[in-house]
């Protein structure tokens, strides 16, 4: 691990003070998934157990005449059959926040098709049967009346006039008057920041480029899988691994028409989610297969199953135009995203046109998106949801507009760095500084003036992202011998039960290993939003400090009442229990474990618990370098070297920060290079599988550097930022880069795969 | 009530359904919850759309909706879109 830290001594912070903040003891998820104990979605079992499986469509589009399962029904070990009629219909409304805005109507379609499928993969009825093997022939019997219609993938194509409709009735929102005719444009989005043509008319230097993005899967490892079971009186439980389970629960809980409080969410081990377990697919049909015949069931999605049913990011088509004056000073900048939604409404696009310009100071900016649902599956989160793919629009017309100014692009982004105060194009101002900091560590790595050879480019991009704090809930619990369990209701994805234990530890003042980290089901825990927008270890990480205090409170009162003092008189330091004030006489601090001993003479047992709405999640910037070599007969391009320098506030698990750092960094490669979904004239997806769908593996990368920029969140107990998304942003754009500065070439498609590479230097384009 | 005036801004394109397009106040206000209140008033039904469906940026702090925030003399308020991340 080549990991460099960079400590601004502006923050003037004590680092000497903390002891384990900031170190990298050994991980308690670690030892478990690398000896195959840890139990994930698919490890779960139940006697009685049933398997279920899901009926797929084979077409890209095609409305449903009718569903005959009374074959499959009839089938000796089959339990239940379920199709969209054992779901209750949905209001149609978007509820929640725009950006993400849920429709129950959408979300019962999505995990069930009703009148019409909309992507090869799209479920449309399921069976529970004492086998695999049953269900599987179960799911052969049952017979589907479709009518093919014809179907559009490309974001370009389908919003085209005469496109094929998903949506008959689907009217474009946030256009004013809104449009006559229906159309698959789902919504527009516009940003303005100052008079955008007034900006341009005073540049001296313009750059617009238009680009294309792959969709791309979340590559996560471990597919979907349940197991869910009814009882008696109607109540639920679910097993699985997912982003956050009290979203399964209540996701479920309405699908199915039941109270939040009638379904129980145990959360399994997670091999990987980067976003893409967010959402709910195989529990409902699990818990409805349940609750119509009695056993549990068990569902578990195959690894095609996954490409060609769960939600990737967006596919994109953009146009970027940006202005500077001679002397580099940006002056505009013009958005114009596309994003695929997928089946049903809901793409990034949003984040897209708020986060591709963010890391500039523009006086004058607009930024247009739009949504446009096609025949794939439905869009997920992706790491930082939208902000890779405008950085790649924005951050190689960055690149091109700093060769035409003569600029160094580093440099270039310096000079027109945000910093607290910048204002954004959706309106406030920049709270934090970290940018500039990520952009002058590069500067300052020999990496960034090392030689290069024959064939090689050096190319920079920068990335934006918000990070998130919201609601998390955590415990602390003194046990007998003084040891401490600390459970909060996080999903574990990135080392957060690591994490919690650091923070626990640091503030109490005992040991690390004094401290067991655990994820608590729905019904031991308050509410806890996702695991997702980088906000665990932020929000999450106040909780369990907050929770921590109030343990110390009672420490030091259970204290005072040994020592025959007042609570007042009675602090916390280093672990132990002490008098506030000599004149209290000699007394020995008295330990945690001393404490914890006498709990019952006291009290009773010490625990506390702590809810937080955690707000002020400072934002991450990150900026990469990336050298390759492009060889001229092949078009293959080798990455020589990856460096990324990202703002972690302060990072509490040193070695984990550094993993997420090399984890985005490498699926943005991914993305950057190999990526994407191949489909037959028919819209049925021809690379189902991670032999044909070619994420990263080890032997196709150099070790990927990191270099750990801490300016601390003021509003975090240990200065946290979130660390997880913002480092895969700049990737693609960083990338492209080097290319154009290997070849003379500028590759606007991802991904940049060879044929495409070998293209560009045999064009005389430029 | 005697607080001082708080700029504030929407920027959730639905508000407008609300307030016939008119982006900007100046509200007197001590918490987060006062401005709410007074913008409810204004335009039935904004209040809710606001604490359901918006985050807001606090002197470019973003937090959750919440009623406790306190208000900053002069301070900036913009009711933003919410983040969803992966």
């Amino acid at each position: 691990m080549d990991a460099k830290v960079i400590k601004p001594e502006a923050e003037g912070r004590d680092d000497n003070a903390l002891k384990i903040v900031g170190t990298s003891p050994v991980r308690p998820d670690g030892v478990p998934k690398v000896t195959g104990l840890a139990r994930y979605g698919a490890d779960f079992a139940l006697p009685g157990m049933l398997w279920g499986a899901i009926l797929r469509s084979p077409h890209a589009h095609a409305r449903i005449r009718a569903i005959d399962t009374s074959k499959a029904g009839s089938l000796t070990g089959v339990k239940a059959v379920i199709t969209s009629a054992d779901f209750p219909e949905q209001k149609y409304e978007f509820v929640g926040p725009e950006r993400v805005a849920i429709n129950f109507w959408h979300m019962t379609r999505n995990v069930m098709a009703r009148e019409k499928v909309l992507y090869e993969g799209h479920a449309v009825a399921a069976v529970a049967a004492t086998s695999k093997a049953i269900a599987e022939a179960a799911l052969r019997l049952i017979e589907v009346d479709y009518e093919p219609l014809p179907h559009v993938i490309d974001v370009d194509a389908a919003m085209q006039p005469d496109a094929p409709l998903l949506f008959e009735d689907m009217i474009t929102r946030g256009v004013e008057p809104p449009p006559k005719n229906a159309s698959n444009i789902s919504k527009r989005t516009e940003l303005n920041l100052g008079d955008v043509d007034a900006g341009f008319a005073a540049a001296d230097e313009i750059v617009e480029m238009s680009f294309k993005t792959a969709p791309v899967h979340q590559g996560y490892i471990e597919p979907h899988a349940c197991l869910a079971r009814f009882d008696a009186k109607g109540q639920g439980e679910i097993w699985a691994a997912s982003q956050g389970h009290f979203v399964v629960r209540a996701f479920t809980a309405r699908l199915l028409n039941m109270n939040i409080g009638d379904v129980l969410v145990h959360p399994a081990e997670i091999g990987g989610g980067f976003g893409g377990k967010t959402v709910i697919y195989v529990e409902p049909l699990a818990a409805a297969l349940s609750r119509k015949c009695g056993h549990p069931v068990k569902i578990m999605m195959s690894r095609e199953d996954v490409f060609k049913s769960t939600g990737p990011t967006s596919g994109s088509s953009m146009t970027v135009k940006i202005g500077a004056r001679k002397d580099g000073t940006l002056v505009a900048a013009d958005g114009l995203f596309k994003f695929q939604a997928g089946a049903f409404p809901g793409s990034p696009v949003m984040n897209a046109t708020m986060c591709g310009f963010a890391p500039y100071n523009i006086p004058n900016v607009r930024s247009v998106g739009y949504d446009v649902v096609c025949n794939r599956p439905k869009s997920a989160a992706y790491r930082a949801p939208g902000s890779p793919i405008s950085a790649f629009a924005v951050e190689s017309v960055m690149d091109a507009l700093a060769a035409k100014l003569g600029m160094d692009p580093l440099k270039f982004r310096l000079m027109n760095a945000c910093k607290t105060g910048t204002p954004t194009a959706w309106g406030p101002k920049h709270a934090h500084d970290g940018y500039a900091e990520t952009v002058k560590a590069l500067l300052a790595h020999p990496a960034y003036a090392a030689p290069l050879g024959k064939n090689q480019g050096r190319g920079f991009a920068s990335g934006f992202w918000f990070n998130n704090g919201g609601e998390s809930s955590a415990t602390v619990h003194v046990n007998e011998d003084g040891t401490v369990v600390v459970a909060t209701g996080s999903m574990d994805i990135g080392g957060s039960r690591a994490s919690m234990a650091i923070m626990a530890a640091e503030t109490l003042g005992i040991a690390y290993d004094d401290v067991r980290a655990i994820v608590a089901d729905t019904a031991s825990i308050g509410y806890t939003h996702v695991t997702g927008g980088s906000r665990v270890t932020f929000a999450t990480g106040i909780a369990v400090v907050e929770a921590c205090r109030k343990v110390i409170a009672e420490l030091c009162a259970r204290a005072a009442m040994i020592w025959k003092l007042e609570p007042g008189e009675v602090i916390w330091e280093n672990g132990c229990a002490r008098p506030a004030d000599a004149a209290a006489g000699k007394l020995e601090p008295m330990p945690l474990k001393a404490i914890a001993a006498k709990r019952a003479l006291t009290g009773g047992p010490i625990g506390a618990e702590a809810s937080v709405n955690a707000g002020g999640a400072a934002p991450g910037f990150a900026t990469e370098l990336c050298d390759v070599e492009v060889d001229p007969e092949t078009g293959g391009v080798k990455i020589l070297r990856f460096i990324v320098a990202q703002d972690v506030g302060r990072a509490i698990h040193r070695s984990y920060v550094e993993g997420q750092m090399e984890g985005g960094a490498v699926q943005g490669i991914g993305w950057a290079l190999n990526e994407e979904y191949i489909y037959d004239d028919a819209g049925r997806l021809l690379n189902a599988g991670f032999l044909d769908y070619r994420i990263p593996v080890a032997s196709d990368l150099p070790m990927i550097e990191t270099v750990l920029v801490e300016v601390p969140n003021p509003n975090h107990p240990y200065g946290a930022k979130g660390v997880g998304e913002v480092n895969i942003v700049p990737a693609m754009a960083a990338v492209a880069n080097a290319i154009n500065n290997a070849i003379g070439r500028r590759l606007t498609e991802l991904p940049m795969s060879p044929p495409k590479v070998l293209a560009a230097i045999h064009s005389g384009q430029k | 009530m005697n607080a001082a005036p708080v700029h504030v801004v929407l920027i959730s394109s639905h508000s407008g359904h609300y307030t016939g397009g008119v982006k900007e106040f100046e509200i007197e206000a001590k918490t987060l919850h006062d401005v709410i209140r007074v913008l409810d008033q204004r335009y039935p039904g904004l209040g809710e759309h606001l604490e359901e469906e918006t985050s807001v940026a606090i002197d470019g702090e973003i937090h959750e909706v919440a009623y406790f925030h306190p208000m900053r003399p002069g301070g900036e308020v913009y009711f933003i879109p919410k983040i969803e991340g992966g």
